[in-house]
């Protein structure tokens, strides 16, 4: 799985520790989602989205 | 209700730093009360400075974030926890049985029961405490 994550908190100008503190999350954790070694839960996925402006499924991409 | 959580947070490590210092504490005491020290307690010392050693690294992780505005534990650390706590009882399971079998294989003895005891919670101690350490910096 790949993810937008990096893109877009440049786009906003947010550090992983400020991303973290919004969705309540630890820094770690937005480490590995934004290397793809996490698949978070629904709500994370969902929090994350919202704190980035996008969508859910332009923020995390699926590939076969 | 972030307040709450933070409240609450703050109150689980100042129980555990309680409690660890009961732990330093009692140990402590144990220590000095008895100038002999036998095979037991030299098995037991392991076990203590595992629990102390372990409870003074998540207080400090947890303080660490909590001082940042970040979460103490969030759901991939507890995920990781579950993982862990699998392997721990997986692990007491096999050292109840085997810490038994190998000693009687190696001494031609059986263990007492306090000793397989001790197997017990340092096996599944230790093994825990990897585990959670392995899988909170693996990611998945």
């Amino acid at each position: 799985m790949k993810t937008r994550i990096k893109e877009l908190r440049a786009r906003y100008d947010m550090t992983q520790e400020d991303l973290a503190r919004n969705v309540g999350a630890r820094r770690e954790t937005i480490v590995f989602l934004e290397k793809g070694k996490y698949n978070p839960s629904l709500k994370l996925a969902h929090d994350i989205a919202k704190a980035l402006n996008t969508k859910i499924d332009e923020l995390f991409i699926f590939e076969e | 209700m972030l307040n709450e959580t933070k409240t609450g947070q703050k109150l689980v490590i100042l129980m555990g730093i309680g409690i660890t210092a009961l732990v330093v504490g009692t140990f402590a005491y144990y220590i000095l009360a008895n100038p002999t020290i036998e095979l037991f307690d030299m098995i037991s010392i392991p076990i203590i400075l595992i629990i102390i050693l372990t409870s003074s690294y998540i207080i400090y992780d947890r303080a660490k974030n909590i001082k940042k505005g970040l979460p103490a534990q969030d759901e991939r650390l507890k995920i990781a926890g579950y993982k862990a706590g699998y392997y721990g009882f997986i692990a007491a399971i096999w050292s109840a049985v085997g810490s038994n079998m190998l000693s009687i294989i190696l001494f031609d003895e059986e263990l007492r029961g306090g000793l397989v005891t001790a197997a017990v919670v340092l096996i599944s101690g230790i093994t825990f405490m990897l585990a959670y350490y392995y899988f909170s910096r693996k990611g998945e």
